[in-house]
């Protein structure tokens, strides 16, 4: 075998590459078609078997035209492998396309009840002011729902509360979330800043504003020096909070036999509809409540407040019949995102 | 109380709009329900003067009439009435007027005459109880005017508060009003002209219990001639609210409007020769005024005479002495009764009443004297009644105004405001608390059992009158000042004291977990507490599901239903102890409203009453039906199944760091016997299951699944801090075990003792479940895989052995389960 022999057979090497290379159409098939001819047991390989039969001073020139002809189609190969990728892309893309327009599944989204989440609403707001969120025992006794508070047995102030009563003597379910005032104060001294969210029962039928199950949120403060300009201060915040900041709050003197003086609050705000609502009670903490919660009204003194959780949440989402959170229909409950 | 202005403005003098007085006394606390024009539906009703009456040609009991009104034509009416005569001015009703009880007057013929109108009776009005003869005007009233002109009133609609007794009378709100007009309250009481004859001739007044009665007065009226009081008084009782009876009845009535201080008539010929005030006797009965046979007991303070008990004391009289036609001489009877005596009668019997409202509420000493002279009056002026002479009396009149010191400095820092002194003393001085002077030693009531001695010249006094039995202790003045300064005049500030020194957030956990819900597509609902014993009955969770440490923070469910004794309806007559039988409940209103999908879940409470003692747990329940996820074209929908519920709950368990196992279901009414397993962890514990087939509820699709959990904090915890390891750089190992579970051995208890033995895993998962040949039947291959996370490489291995043997052999004699060889998997 001689150079030109050699040199002839690589250069018909590099034709019929050329040939084959661009015949290929997949990748796995240039893969092999590339170690065929490139690889170490490739043509190229078994071509230069015969480069012992030279004289040593040919042997780097037909190195140099292996090289040659090894680059030119590895050349061929990488080009038509790119080719064959940009195929198979396309392919591939044309395979899988589809409609990515149609909607998809609908989510399976849930709720958050509007009477849990009026509390939320509360509790978030007053906790800016130091107020902590406590919450009271549903089954209370007579003198810590009425006698601590300043509502004695046959007083005429009980015909606020119509009480349902247990079977045992002397139990009742509350009737407002007032009573968790007493257990706060007898629970830790001053300064006191608690909610006292819950659940509360009356004795009432059932209509489109009430109920006998419903939702109360108590708020206490005791300090030094809380007055009622603070207190006013304090549920001004809290309507706004609710109702936005335009809010319009209106305080007038009311009447709760826990509070002295007691205050009547209503608001009103741009688009609402009927003018002044009346939102919560309110007041200065009676001395004599502050007593019965072991604190001496001679040296601290403080404000309370109490509000409907249906009647929040009805006036914030207008809401004409309150029997719709309890009656927990699930199309109604979507609506609270 | 409806108060109709113009007897208002016969006490005091009232310049505002009906409008501004309510809104200048609702702001004064003294809320206004309502401002009425009474007789605001009398449209097209005028006066009309009676220029002629005639005979009705062809009908006997109607007469014919010409009205004239003003300047129009003269109107030809027929009249039924047989009180009319010429030159009477009386309401014509015009064609197209609309009468009260919605009846259209039109030209109609009666009778074969033409009728331009209709003459109109206090009744048809709705503004006397005078139904047969027609309403005589003022002969002065303006032909033509309308006549809610002439006789209409305002009438504002004021809500009494329980401590202000005193605003239950015309003459009380009057006193209000003239702390806002300025005006003076003026009333002048009624001159009576007594007869010789002594009230003491016959008849005596005997009081057995002072402490209920601490003050009785008794008048007689004879000549009495019992009818109809006067046009002005009907109409002005009807604005007010309550109805006319007779002219002694009302003249009671109008009394108790007018001061505030309810009396009662007895038929003096009904009543023996002693009027006794006493307690009832056990076994004594009554018939009162609204005819019902009354079983008194000693409770029950009656007003009697020698024979029997003929009133319940300030409730309400008795049938046998009751006032009629045939009643010629009254005895009045004017008392002051204990509140509380009065309040606990009134609602043993389930008669409250006007009165036994005002006497609940306290009655001022010397309203006894002075109503019973008050009503004597009036019937002499509306009955043509004489007094006799003279009174019974028992007890006195005597209560002075007291004087009450308050600091205004105190009164400054209660309000926030900065009110001097003489302010604070003079707004004081407008609802009759005049100055008075502070005792040299003086102490200030700061609660009604406990006073402070308090400096002399810190301390202002003022007289209280004695019809404002509020007004006890210092906070009573502050609110005054305040009432009087205004509320709307306080600025607003925020507190700047102290803050508590910790502030724990209770309802962390329970948001997150809301929250969590929420986002898996749950609906929250808040459903009753209080539930129907069908409901109750329907499941109680045992009070050994929940282990004792997750128990004691959550609430353990424990003790007997609780059972109301005035329960509104048996649909809610006891408490829950479970969540479910409500929520459940809720599921089958959704599907009644055809939600064939749903997801609720509620966080409430359980309870449940032991010798005495109540208890409140706290529990999450969950119920789920029909689809998971939905599906679409060409997306399959999951499905809720017990495996869905169970990646709920260990998200759930996720939050307090738990992989809760699963138990052997609890024996129940609610749930499917072999599709439902306690849960079973240190932090969550409940119950999971698919509904009972034999539950009503149960259908064969959708199926519903519930679930009730205790979680550790849901109560009142915190999500818990933890220590978090960095892990190290080498990778977890796996390790899988294969085992034959004998036919009785559960999955759940195969991994509680992978839990128990193998401590060192990270995770131990069911990564298969296999039944079918070649096992036999019954058996299940079970493949379990346990994670480990050595610190370095292969530096656990020997005792990732060790725990794995340790757990075939436990597994192995606990269960009978065998582990499967290499060859047989």
């Amino acid at each position: 075998m001689d150079l030109a022999a050699l040199e002839k057979q690589l250069r018909t090497l590099q034709a019929s590459a050329e040939t084959h290379v661009s015949a290929v159409t997949a990748s796995a098939e240039l893969d092999d078609l590339g170690s065929s001819l490139l690889g170490k047991r490739g043509a190229i390989t078994e071509i230069l078997r015969g480069i012992g039969d030279l004289p040593a001073e040919d042997r780097p020139k037909i190195g140099v035209i292996a090289n040659e002809v090894r680059a030119a189609i590895d050349a061929l190969v990488s080009a038509r492998r790119e080719t064959i990728k940009a195929d198979e892309l396309r392919d591939q893309i044309e395979r899988e396309r589809s409609d990515a327009t149609t909607p998809g599944p609908a989510p399976s989204v849930g709720s958050l009840h509007p009477i849990p989440e009026t509390i939320a609403a509360i509790t978030e707001i007053m906790a800016a002011f130091g107020f902590v969120v406590a919450e009271g025992q549903e089954i209370e006794d007579d003198v810590t729902n009425f006698q601590l508070l300043n509502i004695p047995e046959d007083h005429p102030s009980r015909d606020l509360w119509d009480t349902l009563y247990l079977k045992e003597p002397g139990r009742l379910l509350r009737t407002h979330t007032s009573p968790g005032q007493i257990r706060t104060m007898q629970a830790g001294g001053p300064p006191i800043r608690v909610i006292l969210p819950g659940r509360c029962f009356r004795y009432e039928a059932v209509d489109a504003s009430h109920g006998f199950e419903f939702h109360q949120v108590e708020g206490l403060l005791v300090d030094r020096s809380a007055s009622l300009s603070d207190l006013k201060g304090i549920l001004n915040e809290l309507a706004r909070g609710l109702f936005g900041p335009a809010t319009q709050t209106r305080f007038r003197p009311g009447y709760y036999p826990f509070t002295e003086p007691s205050v009547a609050v209503d608001v009103s705000w741009p688009g609402s509809k009927d003018g002044w609502m009346t939102i919560l009670g309110a007041g200065m903490v009676h001395p004599v409540v502050l007593e019965n919660g072991g604190i001496d009204p001679e040296t601290h003194q403080g404000f309370a407040f109490g509000l409907g959780v249906e009647r929040i949440a009805m006036l914030r989402h207008n809401i004409p019949d309150l029997r719709a959170f309890l009656e927990n229909d699930i199309r109604f409950l979507s609506g609270f995102r | 109380m409806r108060v109709p202005l113009a007897w208002l403005r016969e006490f005091t003098d009232v310049q505002l709009s009906p409008e501004q007085l309510a809104d200048a006394l609702t702001l004064r606390g003294l809320e206004v329900r309502g401002v009425e024009r009474w007789g605001a539906n009398w449209n097209n009703i005028v006066v009309g003067e009676i220029l002629e009456v005639g005979p009705h040609p062809k009908a006997d009991r109607l007469q014919l009439t010409k009205v004239r009104i003003g300047d129009g034509p003269i109107l030809n009416i027929v009249c039924g009435a047989k009180n009319i005569a010429a030159g009477q001015r009386v309401p014509v009703a015009l064609v197209g007027a609309e009468m009260p009880d919605g009846r259209r007057i039109e030209r109609a013929e009666k009778m074969g005459i033409a009728s331009e109108g209709m003459l109109c009776s206090g009744q048809e009005l709705g503004a006397t109880d005078d139904g047969d003869g027609i309403l005589i005007l003022d002969p002065s009233a303006a032909l033509g005017a309308p006549i809610v002109d002439l006789i209409g009133d305002d009438v504002i609609d004021v809500d009494v508060k329980p401590n202000r007794g005193d605003l239950l009378s015309i003459l009380g709100l009057a006193r209000e009003v003239s702390a806002i007009t300025g005006a003076p309250v003026t009333y002048a009481t009624r001159p009576l002209s007594e007869s010789p004859e002594p009230i003491a001739a016959g008849l005596s007044l005997q009081v057995a219990d002072v402490a209920l009665a601490p003050h009785v007065v008794l008048r007689v009226v004879d000549n009495v001639r019992v009818g109809a009081s006067p046009d002005r008084v009907q109409m002005r009782l009807k604005a007010a609210g309550l109805r006319s009876i007779s002219n002694v009845v009302d003249a009671t009535n109008y009394i108790m409007l007018e001061i505030g201080k309810p009396t009662h008539a007895f038929d003096r010929s009904r009543v023996g020769s002693t009027v006794h005030i006493r307690r009832a006797s056990a076994g004594e009965r009554l018939e009162t005024l609204d005819h019902e046979d009354r079983a008194l007991d000693a409770s029950d303070l009656v007003v009697a005479d020698e024979r029997s008990a003929l009133a319940l004391a300030g409730v309400m009289g008795g049938a046998s002495s009751e006032v009629s036609t045939a009643t010629t001489s009254v005895i009045i009877e004017s008392a002051i009764f204990a509140p509380t005596s009065v309040r606990r009668t009134a609602q043993r019997h389930a008669l409250r009443s006007e009165a036994s409202h005002r006497f609940e509420r306290g009655q001022e000493r010397r309203l006894a004297t002075l109503g019973a002279d008050q009503v004597a009056a009036l019937l002499e002026l509306w009955a043509g009644g004489v007094a006799r002479s003279g009174r019974l009396v028992h007890g006195s009149d005597a209560s002075s105004a007291s004087t009450l010191s308050f600091r205004p400095s105190r009164v400054r820092s209660l309000l926030g405001i900065n009110l001097p002194d003489d302010e604070q003393v003079a707004l004081l001085g407008t609802v009759g608390m005049a100055e008075a002077a502070a005792p040299k030693k003086v102490s200030v009531a700061v609660t009604p059992g406990h006073a402070v001695a308090v400096s002399n010249e810190e301390v202002r006094a003022v007289q209280v009158p004695t019809w404002r039995s509020d007004i006890q202790i210092e906070a009573d003045v502050a609110e005054e000042v305040a009432r009087l300064y205004g509320y709307d005049r306080i600025a607003p500030t925020l507190p700047s004291a102290d803050l508590p020194s910790y502030r724990p957030r209770p309802t962390q956990l329970r948001d997150r977990v809301r929250r969590l819900l929420a986002d898996q597509g749950f609906h929250e609902v808040v459903t009753h507490a209080l539930i129907s014993a069908e409901r109750s009955q329907l499941w109680s969770e045992p009070a050994n599901l929940i282990p004792s440490s997750l128990a004691a923070s959550e609430g353990s469910a424990e003790g007997s239903i609780i059972l109301l004794s005035n329960p509104l309806s048996a649909d809610h007559d006891r408490l829950r102890q479970s969540l479910l039988p409500s929520l459940l409940d809720r599921v089958d209103v959704n599907l009644r409203y055809g939600a064939t999908t749903g997801a609720i879940f509620e966080i409430g409470r359980g309870y449940g009453m032991t010798k005495g003692t109540a208890a409140e747990w706290t529990r999450l329940a969950i119920a789920v039906w029909g689809e998971r996820e939905a599906g679409s074209a060409g997306v399959r929908a999951t499905r809720w199944s017990l495996d869905e519920v169970k990646r709920i709950i260990a998200h759930l368990a996720h939050l307090v760091g738990e992989r809760p196992g699963y138990g052997a279901p609890v024996e129940s009414q609610l749930l499917h016997p072999g599709l439902s397993a306690t849960i079973v962890g240190n932090h969550v514990g409940g119950l999971v299951g698919e509904l009972h087939p034999g539950s009503n509820l149960w259908r064969d699709e959708p199926r519903i699944l519930i679930a009730e959990l205790a979680i550790r904090g849901l109560r009142a915890g915190k999500l818990s801090v933890e220590s978090v390891a960095l892990p190290p750089t080498t990778p977890p190992v796996m390790r899988d075990v294969a085992l034959l579970l004998p036919a009785s051995t559960t999955v759940g208890e195969v991994m509680r003792i992978a839990r128990d033995t193998v401590t060192t895993a990270t995770a131990v998962e069911l990564f298969d479940l296999f039944v079918g040949p070649p096992l036999a039947a019954g058996e299940r291959s079970a493949g379990l895989r346990f994670t480990f996370q050595p610190t370095a490489p292969g530096s656990d291995d020997d005792s990732i052995v060790a725990e794995l043997t340790h757990f075939e052999g436990a597994v192995g004699r606990a269960t009978g389960a065998r582990v499967r060889g290499a060859e047989e998997q």
